[in-house]
């Protein structure tokens, strides 16, 4: 065991951001004060420092710390940047909403931040033991966020994710003591080496059972089939804002650490988990995209149409070769920006106490509302990957990694699937721009400067991403290139 | 190897035997005359007041859950404290940072009245 | 070489367009119409110069111009027309100035329709002129977009249900043609070759046979659902009998061409070994397609309907010129295309134009209107008579021609398709008596108002083009032969060199699962 003092510089951005959340909870305890976005622009400040920390650790070598548990790659810059635009968006987002929920608290910044926190941390986990703390930094914050707005729906959809992910992590707990037990040690180079050792995986089935656990655990954080029964409630029942969060920086987050440690430490086991993979990403967009057919709430739709993109990335999982990394970073990076934007424009939808969700609220709305039209009909065109937006490149990125590998069946099933979801993406354009509107849909919008600013940014990112990936595609391949 | 487990098995065997049968026994031999007293909750003896059923006032859970945070401390700082030499400089950076970190929390707790009985 | 970013201008001036126009304030009508319809006809004007910027004689690929785009996957901008798109383009900017002219009429939300519509032009145009696979994908899946809102917002009664059924079609066959994109761009890499999406690298790219059954499937069931081929055409009457009339105009004259011009610039030449086994199977779908478009446009009560039927019988014909593998086959099937596009688009233009004045496209609802618009019945008449084939107009030569290749390659299905020659003039003329012959026994049809001047101006230009076209074809067929030529060569060849071709392990790999992956 040998800790250095200089480990701590990689973890310079987080603890800026861990700073900031600190600094924005003491905030919030000596100035109170409602109408004021303090608690917004100094959380921004903190993330836009740590981007600039992070961003020099793109092209340098990848270095390890604290006795090899945490390692700074490229790949592990990526996810934090990912992270920094998920929480900058969803601040972004949640400024009118809380505002006009009048629920302005500091601690919604503070919870948010220190969630983050547990998400850079899983990107850079090179140990079992640091994921599951950084998941479970991660996941107590979104418990409390759930219901941070302490209505009936919030509270239930707060109570049943915290049930769930509470069994969910002691599946992976589970797991990690199994493997534990079979490798004798958790650190992804100790379980590697310990691998190589065997002849074939089935000489430790007990290490093959503990795969599978952690397996399941991480297939309930990106609500895989048939672990995402508790999505569509637990998505609907949150604040907007918070289903824009949940939806988008957990499930980058273990994607992140999903993908690094099944690609780094199990490839011995990788024909028992790639078959496995293989039905659940199959599954897992089927079941996700029919069920949004039937939808009739735009909210709980997009929360159904996350388990599909869930489905979609699995692909990259039984791929699982540095090109298919490549393609769930950039699908990632995309999905994150069409999915809070499209939660934003939700968010613009309601009002207070209402959120005005059924797709008759959304009557007409396309032409009443021009620009705020676009801007959702630019998200659902990406969400369905039509070109030209950043949607069609990452599944394309992903498409192709699949047919490279020769999984030409997934691949047509997956595109077969995104087929199926342009009938329900396109329903809500149907609604905005082909139907008269029947109600004040669309009259009064809650907006504010910073909303805009989100919605601004996401349409511009879609659509740069879409027509000019080149660069962001060069970073990605870099990123993913060590495995 | 397996076999070295027998003698454990039987005893575990033997105790659960023993544990079951005596309750199974008396319930089967011993004379039943409830009473209104002898079917109250069993509380050492004291008498029942009031329901168990209440609210607990809400500073409760806040100064419980306080204390389990600065309680948890200890138990980490102890550790820390045996092994401060081996651990050096890096452990005394870590457990100030813990430390602070916990200070800000009880710094905002404070703040926001956690404390104040009232 | 300042010339070679003519191409590039002609797509993407429309897509600038459209942007300034969404600067404008959508209550000034007149200006947004005037501004749409000048940028439509500087995009017609600029492409006017192709005419003798294009080399007749050179067969290959001509006003290139090729950036590299997305360089690690080797996507580029790559452009370029030759003799098989070149018509395709002019007729494109030609259709879309007819267009916006006869959508003067447009009073609802005409800011966002003239926006869709110049993004409709950008879309096309990029798709023809795409020498990128990805590039021309782009093009293809985007130009679904301003259609989709075309229908759907401008429509008649069911334009929800066309404009998603439209929608969805196209898009299920585009996106298994996706697969077989990058199933071939990483057999492209496994022979070999760079990682390019170049389809003139492509073309070299020898693949055995058994392989080219599987992609040309891919290809050829995305095409045939755009041109769209029996029996996947029933997406076509919904979205022409819902969409508003420009957008019919449209749709027929260069959307679904997008089809046949897909057939002709990659599913046929990557995979000849593929055409030649489809061929028969191609033909009888085409001759299908003829035959069932034309019995089923004659029962028809909805004159737009009808034509929307007789699109899928014409349509039939292109594809049958194309898979008779000759020159004379070929041409006429190109030749068709174009003619297609304006008679059918003259047909679609003048049922807007009574369906303006009377809100009814009923057969029934009309007779006797040769007396009321004595005009309009004699221009209808001569649109009827090309579409129909009559010698000495459009329709004639390209059906003639395709009729000799068609015979050429297979007599029987010239035999067949030339009955429904005679059944669409049945259908036409039969329909053209009902609507104009007769007593004019309506009241709301006595009074009809006979063509405005508005509207001999967009119906002038489509009847130059029949007469033109129908007298001297050679100024038109001259600008193809060459390349047509070429291309049945490297058909041909490609074929013979790959016929020996086995399916080796590169390609074994895609149809098995349990693979290993690459190192």
């Amino acid at each position: 065991m040998d800790f250095q003092i200089s480990d701590l510089s990689l973890l310079a951005p987080h603890m800026v951001v861990t700073g900031t959340a600190l600094l924005v909870l003491l905030v919030e305890a000596f100035r109170p004060g409602k109408g004021r976005s303090d608690a917004t622009y100094l959380s921004i400040l903190g993330l836009l420092v740590a981007a600039g920390l992070t961003l020099k650790q793109f092209g340098a070598p990848a270095s390890t710390g604290f006795a090899g548990m945490l390692i700074a790659d490229g790949y592990a810059a990526f996810f934090n940047m990912v992270a920094y635009v998920v929480g900058i968006l969803t601040l972004l987002v949640s400024d009118s909403y809380f505002r006009s929920e009048e629920y302005e608290h500091g601690e919604f910044h503070a919870l948010m931040l220190m969630s983050l926190v547990g998400m850079m941390l899983m990107s850079g986990s090179n140990h079992l033991m640091l994921m599951f703390l950084a998941l479970e930094t991660m996941s107590i914050s979104i418990y409390a966020m759930a219901g941070y707005m302490r209505t009936k729906e919030g509270t239930e959809s707060s109570f049943k994710y915290f049930l769930l992910g509470g069994a969910s992590s002691a599946f992976m707990l589970y797991g990690i003591a199994l493997l534990y037990a079979s490798c004798g040690t958790t650190s992804l180079t100790g379980m590697v080496e310990y691998f190589s050792t065997l002849p074939s995986l089935s000489d430790s089935p007990m290490a093959l059972a503990g795969i599978a656990l952690v397996a399941a655990g991480f297939c309930f954080k990106i609500a895989a089939f048939p672990f995402h029964v508790w999505t569509p409630d637990v998505y609907q029942g949150a604040p907007t804002s918070v289903t824009a969060f949940m939806a988008t920086g957990v499930k980058a987050a273990a994607f992140a650490a999903f993908f690094r440690i099944f690609v780094v430490a199990f490839p011995i086991a990788s024909g028992a988990w790639t078959s496995a993979f293989w039905v659940l990403a199959v599954a897992t967009m089927t079941m996700g995209n029919f069920a949004a057919l039937a939808q009739r709430d735009v909210k709980r739709m997009l929360a159904y149409s996350s388990i599909a993109h869930a489905g979609y990335l699995l692909i990259g999982m039984v791929t699982a070769t540095s090109e298919a990394g490549t393609g769930m970073l950039f699908y990632l990076i995309s999905y994150v920006f069409m999915n809070i934007g499209a939660f934003g424009i939700v968010i613009m939808l309601g009002k207070k106490g209402e959120d005005r969700t059924t797709l008759e609220d959304y009557a007409g709305v396309g032409f009443k509302k021009p620009l705020l039209g676009a801007a959702l009909t630019i998200f659902m065109f990406s969400m369905a990957g039509i070109p030209p937006t950043a949607g069609f490149i990452g599944k394309f990125l992903i498409f192709k990694a699949a047919v490279h590998e020769g999984y030409i069946w997934l691949a047509v099933l997956g595109v077969l699937n995104s087929a199926a979801s342009v009938y329900y993406y396109l329903r809500v354009l149907v609604y905005m721009y082909f139907r008269e509107s029947e109600s004040e849909s669309g009259d009064v919008i809650r907006t504010s400067p910073l909303s805009i600013l989100a919605a601004a940014i996401s349409v511009i990112a879609i659509l740069v991403l879409g027509i000019a990936p080149g660069y962001l595609v060069q970073i990605a391949e870099a990123a993913t290139a060590a495995f | 190897m397996v076999e070295n487990f027998v003698p454990v098995l039987i005893l575990f065997l033997l105790a659960a035997a023993f544990g079951l049968g005596t309750v199974a026994i008396s319930s089967l031999l011993g004379p039943k005359r409830p009473t209104k007293v002898k079917q109250e909750t069993y509380e050492c003896g004291m008498v029942v007041d009031p329901p168990a059923y209440r609210p607990f006032h809400v500073k409760y859970y806040l100064i419980a859950m306080a204390f389990v945070v600065f309680d948890v401390e200890v138990v980490f700082l102890y550790p820390w404290a045996v092994k401060f030499k081996q651990l050096g400089l890096f452990g005394l950076v870590e457990m100030l940072v813990f430390i602070f970190i916990l200070l800000v929390g009880y710094a905002y707790i404070w703040k926001k009245g956690v404390l104040e009985w009232e | 070489m300042s010339e070679s970013y003519i191409l590039s201008i002609l797509a993407f001036l429309p897509l600038a367009g459209a942007f300034l126009l969404l600067f404008m304030k959508s209550e000034n009508v007149g200006l947004i119409r005037f501004w749409t319809l000048g940028v439509a006809l500087a995009n017609f004007v600029v492409s006017l110069p192709l005419l003798w910027l294009f080399d007749a004689s050179n067969p290959g690929m001509q006003l290139q111009q090729k950036y590299a785009w997305i360089s690690s996957l080797g996507i580029s901008y790559h452009v370029g027309i030759d003799g098989i798109s070149f018509w395709l383009v002019l007729l494109t900017t030609f259709l879309s100035v007819i267009c916006i002219v006869s959508s003067w009429s447009v009073e609802n939300k005409v800011r966002e329709y003239m926006f869709f519509f110049l993004l409709l032009e950008t879309g096309m145009i990029g798709a023809l002129i795409s020498l990128d696979v990805f590039l021309f994908y782009i093009f293809w899946e985007a130009m679904l977009i301003p259609m989709y809102f075309l229908i759907g917002v401008w429509g008649g009664k069911e334009r929800i249900y066309a404009a998603v059924k439209f929608f969805i079609f196209t898009m299920v066959g585009s996106l298994l043609m996706l697969v077989a994109i990058m199933a071939l761009y990483y057999i492209n890499i496994n022979a070999g070759g760079d990682a390019t999406f170049s389809i003139l690298e492509w073309y070299k790219l020898p693949l055995a046979p058994s392989v080219q059954m599987i992609m040309f499937a891919a290809f050829a069931l995305a095409f045939a659902i755009k041109v769209p081929m029996w029996p996947v055409h029933t997406w076509l009457p919904d979205a022409h009998t819902q969409a508003p009339t420009a957008g019919s105009v449209i749709l027929a004259g260069v959307l679904l061409k997008m089809g046949t011009y897909g057939y002709l610039r990659f599913a046929m030449p990557l995979f000849p070994n593929a055409v030649e086994a489809a061929t028969p199977f191609m033909m009888t779908l085409a001759v299908i397609g003829i035959i069932y478009g034309a019995l089923v446009a004659m029962v028809q009560k909805d004159v737009k309907k009808l034509v929307a039927y007789s699109s899928v019988s014409h349509l039939g014909y292109v594809m049958l010129g194309i898979f008779a593998l000759n020159p004379q086959g070929v041409v006429g099937g190109i030749y068709q295309s174009l003619n297609h596009g304006i008679s059918t688009g003259a047909l679609f233009l003048l049922v807007g134009v009574i369906y303006e004045r009377r809100h009814t496209r009923m057969i029934e609802d009309f007779g006797g209107l040769s007396k009321s618009m004595p005009w309009y019945a004699t221009v209808f008449m001569v649109v009827t008579m090309s579409s129909i084939g009559l010698p000495g107009l459009n329709g004639f030569v390209g059906e003639f021609l395709i009729m000799l290749g068609a015979y050429l390659a297979s007599p029987v299905a010239a035999i067949f398709a030339a009955s429904g020659v005679i059944l669409a003039a049945g259908y036409m003329l039969w329909m053209y008596r009902r609507v104009f012959f007769g007593e004019c026994d309506k009241e709301e049809n006595q009074n009809l108002k006979d063509l405005t001047k508005l509207e001999w101006g967009y119906l002038l230009p489509m009847l130059v083009f029949v007469f033109w076209m129908g007298i001297y074809p050679g100024f038109f067929t001259a600008k193809m032969e060459p390349t047509v030529d070429a291309w049945l060569k490297q058909v041909d060849d490609k074929r013979i060199a790959c016929s020996e071709l086995v399916d080796e392990n590169p390609i074994a790999m895609f149809f098995t699962e349990d693979v290993s992956p690459s190192e």
